[in-house]
C-alpha cells in the first residue's frame, strides 16, 4: 500500500508539472485576448480565472507534498537492502545449475553405456 | 547525536528552502501577470511622447513575461527536486519496495529448492534400478 501511495505521489507531481504548463498557457491566452482589436471580456475573464485557479492548484499541491516530506524525512540515509535475499536466490540458482550439470553427466554415461551394451 | 541533529537541521532547512522557493515563484508569477495587465492600460499623454511611452510599455511587458517564464521554469526545477527527495527519503515506500523485492526473491528461491527436492526423490527411486543394473553387470 505504501508503494502504491509512492507511485501516486509521483503521479501527483507529474500532474503538477502539467498544471504549471497550463498556468503559463492560460496567462498567455489572457494576454493574447487583450491584444485583439475587440477583446471579448467574457473570454478574458475566463482565461484569467483559469490562470488563477491553476496557479492555486499548483501552490496547494506542492505545499501538500512539502508538508508530507517534512513529516516523513529524517536526516539519515536509508540503509536497508534486499541483498541477502538476492544472494540466497543466486545460490539456489547455482544449486539448480549444478544439479543440471551432474544430470547431464549421468545422461552421457548412460547413453555411452547403452551404445556399448550390445557388445556384452 | 549532535551530528544527527545537524543532519536533521540541514534537512529542515532544505524543506524550508523548498517552501520559500514555492512561495517566491508563485508570487513572482502573480505579480508579473498583474503588472502586465496594468501596463496594458492606455494612458493619456504624459511628459514623453506616445511612441516612447508605448516603447517603454512594450519593453516592460517583455521583461515581465520573461520573468513569468523564468518563475515557471524554477517551479519545474522545484518539482524535479521534490521528486528526487521523495524517491530517496520517503522511507515507508522504500521499505515497502525492499520488502516486495525480498519476497519475490524468496519465492524464487523456495521454488528452486522445492523442485530440487522433488528431483532428488525421483532420482533416489531411479538410482535404485541403475545401481542394481550396474552391480549385476560385468563392467563393475
Amino acid at each position: 500500500m505504501a508503494s502504491s501511495s509512492a507511485v501516486e505521489r509521483l503521479q501527483a507531481l507529474e500532474s503538477i508539472e502539467k498544471e504549471i504548463a497550463a498556468v503559463l498557457q492560460n496567462a498567455g491566452l489572457a494576454v493574447q485576448e487583450l491584444c485583439k482589436d475587440k477583446p471579448n471580456e467574457r473570454q478574458l475573464d475566463r482565461h484569467t480565472g483559469q490562470f488563477l485557479k491553476s496557479l492555486q492548484d499548483v501552490e496547494s499541491g506542492l505545499s501538500q507534498e512539502i508538508n508530507y516530506l517534512t513529516q516523513v524525512a529524517t536526516g539519515q540515509p536509508h540503509e536497508g537492502s534486499s541483498y541477502s535475499a538476492q544472494k540466497e536466490t543466486q545460490m539456489a540458482l547455482h544449486r539448480v545449475e549444478h544439479a543440471k550439470k551432474r544430470l547431464a553427466d549421468l545422461n552421457s554415461v548412460c547413453t555411452q553405456g547403452s551404445s556399448q551394451g550390445p557388445q556384452q | 547525536m549532535s551530528q544527527q541533529r545537524g543532519i536533521t537541521q540541514s534537512k529542515e532547512s532544505l524543506l524550508k528552502s523548498y517552501n520559500k522557493r514555492l512561495k517566491d515563484d508563485v508570487k513572482s508569477i502573480l505579480d508579473n501577470f498583474t503588472e502586465i495587465l496594468k501596463a496594458a492600460k492606455v494612458e493619456e499623454q504624459n511628459q514623453v511622447s506616445t511612441l516612447t511611452q508605448s516603447d517603454q510599455a512594450r519593453y516592460e511587458m517583455h521583461v515581465r513575461a520573461a520573468n513569468i517564464v523564468r518563475a515557471g521554469e524554477s517551479l519545474m526545477k522545484l518539482v524535479s527536486d521534490l521528486k528526487t527527495f521523495l524517491i530517496l527519503n520517503d522511507f515507508p515506500s522504500v521499505n515497502e519496495g525492499i520488502n516486495q523485492r525480498t519476497q519475490q526473491l524468496k519465492a524464487i528461491q523456495g521454488e528452486c529448492d522445492t523442485k530440487l527436492l522433488a528431483l532428488r526423490d525421483d532420482m533416489a527411486a531411479d538410482l535404485y534400478d541403475l545401481e542394481e543394473e550396474y552391480y549385476s553387470s560385468r563392467h563393475k
